[in-house]
């Protein structure tokens, strides 16, 4: 660590230089013989907490490793940072991760524009950027570009490809009315939803986009309704989603659903079914690709059984959110990768762990599901079957496919 | 022979202020560095606003709009014309106070409450505004300069170079964000001290007693607006450049009330206190997560400590820095 010299030119208003910085140590970020850091960022506060369980599922997964062990021996410390889904605040809490707190890698933080955002800087310093929370398709297909990145969900093209398909399929003379995001989410949703459509892209009779940072979206769905669509296809967080049931059902509209994973939890659906009433949101349709912790299917299930007991003892909240389940699979993931990057795991292998994934024991997704990339493939999960909603609970049927 | 010796102390504070300015980063963490080169850039709106509210008596609620204009300005020339990030920082500082100078008009005929709500107005349209123009500001999105343009002095190899020195990007932030801010202080001391500071003054206690002892109420009211839009613009591209992006979240009300609270901290109508005013402004809501995360409790501390600051304080720090002093000034400036 040599500390150079200090030169100040003194004159008011010049600008004071200094030389001499930190050389960089020889020792991976982040890792001692007895702990690992890694942190992310996650909206604990503002328009998409709703979210936060994201995080505080995969800090409980965490725990439990701990408390059997850790991994080779090194207790995994994960802090979260609230960046209340701002990319400015992206940004910063980042840095602060990177630069105040060492992290070994940024894991799990939320949101598609926050994690452009972050996604030079991390690449240009060479800190992983692992397990994305976002199904944008930039996270697996860049990797050219962006070697230090990698997504985890299935992603948003491939599940409007799904809905569009099905809908040729099953419905051919729908009238499809679309509100969506207007982002890089949302617009992913969209062209997807058009590739699957395909000659039959004709039947979206109205698209309506709302802002991330708009109050509502009542106009939208007027709109919507006004245009003689008998479908809906919510491509809308949480908060927007039972927005949107509750002014369907005020506009005295009742269209078949389609809504889209990120906003399909059991939680956010029993929302949005006592907000308006059963009628609403029966039949809507999703994809699903983890075990639900409200579905009777899974109530001796041995991960669902893991899940609960990890929520009890480590008191999670809303154990219901399925979106717990979401951060302890993704927990899981991180886990089985660490142990693949060796005993004195560094940046680099870890990337090499995280880019040949074959991981068939993940307890929290759908039997059948199994994490897996190579160098070249970087979608960890591509798998997912359709579901319906049916008296006040998702049932899933058809297969298990691939997405892509 | 008192007078030389107020002089000497005086010349020994401005040189102690210098000296922590040119020493503080190297005793604290590089990161922390960049903390404070934030702070420095609340600094500098806070010194604008309290030229405006603290020494003219207009009170803006606004501060934040003025700042967004500041950081688009910047954000603008660095992505669509390619600007380098530094140079577009006088334009940014120029912009928002033609801005200013507009808002100002209105202020002519409002007062008080009635100019703290247009203002506020202001403030709240903002992000909406932003988000009209998507074309120029990148809508909800805002803009984003580090990916568009390496060759910046903020650009992701971490290290700057100026003339021939290298040093860490968060030491030139810092730097060159309180070199802004010395020059912006002594510009405004140089404003207030002389017959300005007395016609801000006049207009601030009484608009009538003022007129009739010649002041021209539209151009003092209006320059003071257009001078302080150019500190908040100036803030914002410093702003803008620290954080690498600007979207209509960077720039909301919350913004504008912070500033206001660290211009009342720091003390309205002195300049001596604002360090300490852009200070709290800056590390009290991550001093305030650190007693508790739990929900709410952060929010209650940064509340409550206002309140207490305000009872403590009511002249803020600026107020304290003079009581504190008075014996010494009494002392020094009187004839035995």
């Amino acid at each position: 660590m040599g500390r150079g010299i200090y030169s100040a030119a003194a004159a008011l208003g010049a600008l004071a230089v200094a030389t001499g910085a930190s050389g960089a140590g020889s020792a991976t970020p982040g890792v001692t013989p007895t702990s690992i850091v890694i942190g992310g960022t996650i909206p604990l506060s503002g328009v998409a907490s709703a979210y936060q369980t994201v995080g505080k599922g995969a800090a409980a997964y965490f725990r439990y490793v701990n408390d059997h062990g850790g991994v080779f021996h090194r207790k995994i410390t994960y802090l979260i940072k609230d960046d209340q889904y701002d990319p400015s605040q992206t940004i910063q809490k980042t840095r602060e991760l990177v630069e105040q707190d060492h992290v070994f890698a940024i894991f799990n933080s939320l949101g598609t524009e926050q994690n452009q955002a972050t996604r030079p800087y991390l690449n240009a310093q060479g800190v992983p950027q692992l397990f994305v929370a976002s199904g944008a398709g930039t996270w697996g297909k860049d990797y050219k570009q962006w070697p230090w990145t990698i997504g985890y969900q299935p992603n948003y093209l491939a599940e409007g490809t799904i809905y569009g398909r099905y809908i040729a399929k099953t419905a051919p003379k729908s009238k499809i009315g679309v509100l969506y995001q207007s982002d890089g989410y949302g617009n992913e949703l969209l062209a997807g939803l058009k590739r699957g459509l395909g000659k039959k892209a004709k039947l979206i009779v109205s698209k309506q986009s709302y802002d991330a940072t708009d109050s509502d979206v009542q106009s939208q769905i007027a709109k919507l309704k006004a245009a003689h669509a008998n479908t809906m296809m919510l491509f809308s967080t949480p908060l927007f989603t039972i927005q949107a049931y509750n002014y369907s059902r005020k506009l005295g509209w009742r269209p078949k659903v389609y809504v889209n994973a990120v906003s399909s939890a059991s939680n956010i659906m029993g929302i949005a079914t006592n907000a308006t009433d059963k009628k609403q949101t029966e039949g809507s349709i999703s994809i699903v690709f983890l075990k639900d912790p409200t579905d009777p299917r899974w109530k001796n299930d041995p991960g669902i059984k893991l899940y609960r007991s990890i929520m009890k003892k480590y008191k999670g909240v809303q154990p219901n959110d399925v979106y717990n389940v979401y951060g302890m699979s993704v927990a899981h993931t991180f886990v089985e990768a660490l142990k693949k990057a060796g005993r004195s795991p560094t940046r680099t292998s870890i990337m090499k762990a995280v880019t040949h994934l074959n991981v068939h024991n993940d307890p929290f997704l759908l039997p059948g599901i199994v994490v897996r990339t190579t160098a070249t493939d970087r979608f960890p999960l591509d798998q997912a079957r359709l579901e319906r909603y049916h008296n006040g609970r998702w049932v899933s049927f058809g297969g298990l496919f691939r997405i892509r | 022979m008192r007078r030389a010796l107020g002089m000497s102390l005086w010349v020994a504070m401005v040189s102690a202020g210098l000296a922590v300015f040119l020493f503080l980063p190297h005793f604290v963490s590089d990161f922390h560095s960049r903390d404070l080169a934030q702070a420095g850039a609340f600094f500098i709106a806070i010194i604008g606003l309290d030229l405006l509210t603290g020494y003219t008596g207009q009170i803006s609620l606004g501060h934040g709009a003025l700042m967004a204009i500041g950081g688009y300005t910047t954000a603008a020339l660095i992505v669509h014309e390619h600007w380098r990030d530094v140079w577009t920082i006088p334009l940014a500082g120029i912009a928002a106070g033609i801005v200013g100078f507009v808002v100002g008009l209105p202020a002519l005929r409002l007062s008080g409450l009635y100019l703290a709500l247009a203002t506020f107005a202001l403030a709240v349209a903002m992000p909406s505004l932003i988000k009209k123009f998507s074309g120029l500001t990148g809508g909800s999105q805002g803009l984003q300069f580090l990916e568009s343009s390496p060759s910046q002095v903020t650009g992701l190899s971490g290290k700057v170079t100026v003339f021939g020195h290298t040093m860490t990007q968060n030491h030139f932030l810092y730097y060159l964000t309180w070199s802004i801010g010395i020059v912006g202080l002594g510009v405004a001391w140089l404003v207030v001290r002389g017959r300005g500071g007395r016609t801000f003054r006049s207009v601030r206690d009484s608009e009538i007693a003022a007129v009739s002892s010649g002041v021209n109420l539209a151009w003092t009211k209006t320059f003071a607006f257009a001078l302080s839009g150019v500190y908040a613009g100036v803030a914002g591209a410093l702003y803008a450049i620290q954080t690498e992006i600007v979207n209509p979240l960077s720039f909301t009300v919350s913004i504008s009330i912070l500033l206001l609270v660290g211009a009342v901290v720091g003390g309205l109508g002195s300049l001596s206190g604002l360090v300490l005013g852009a200070l709290f402004v800056e590390y009290l809501p991550t001093l305030s997560t650190h007693v508790s995360t739990r929900e709410g409790v952060p929010d209650f501390i940064y509340g409550a400590a206002i309140i207490v600051v305000m009872i403590l304080l009511p002249t803020g720090a600026g107020g304290l820095l003079r009581r504190l002093a008075r014996p010494l000034t009494t002392w020094l400036y009187t004839r035995p």
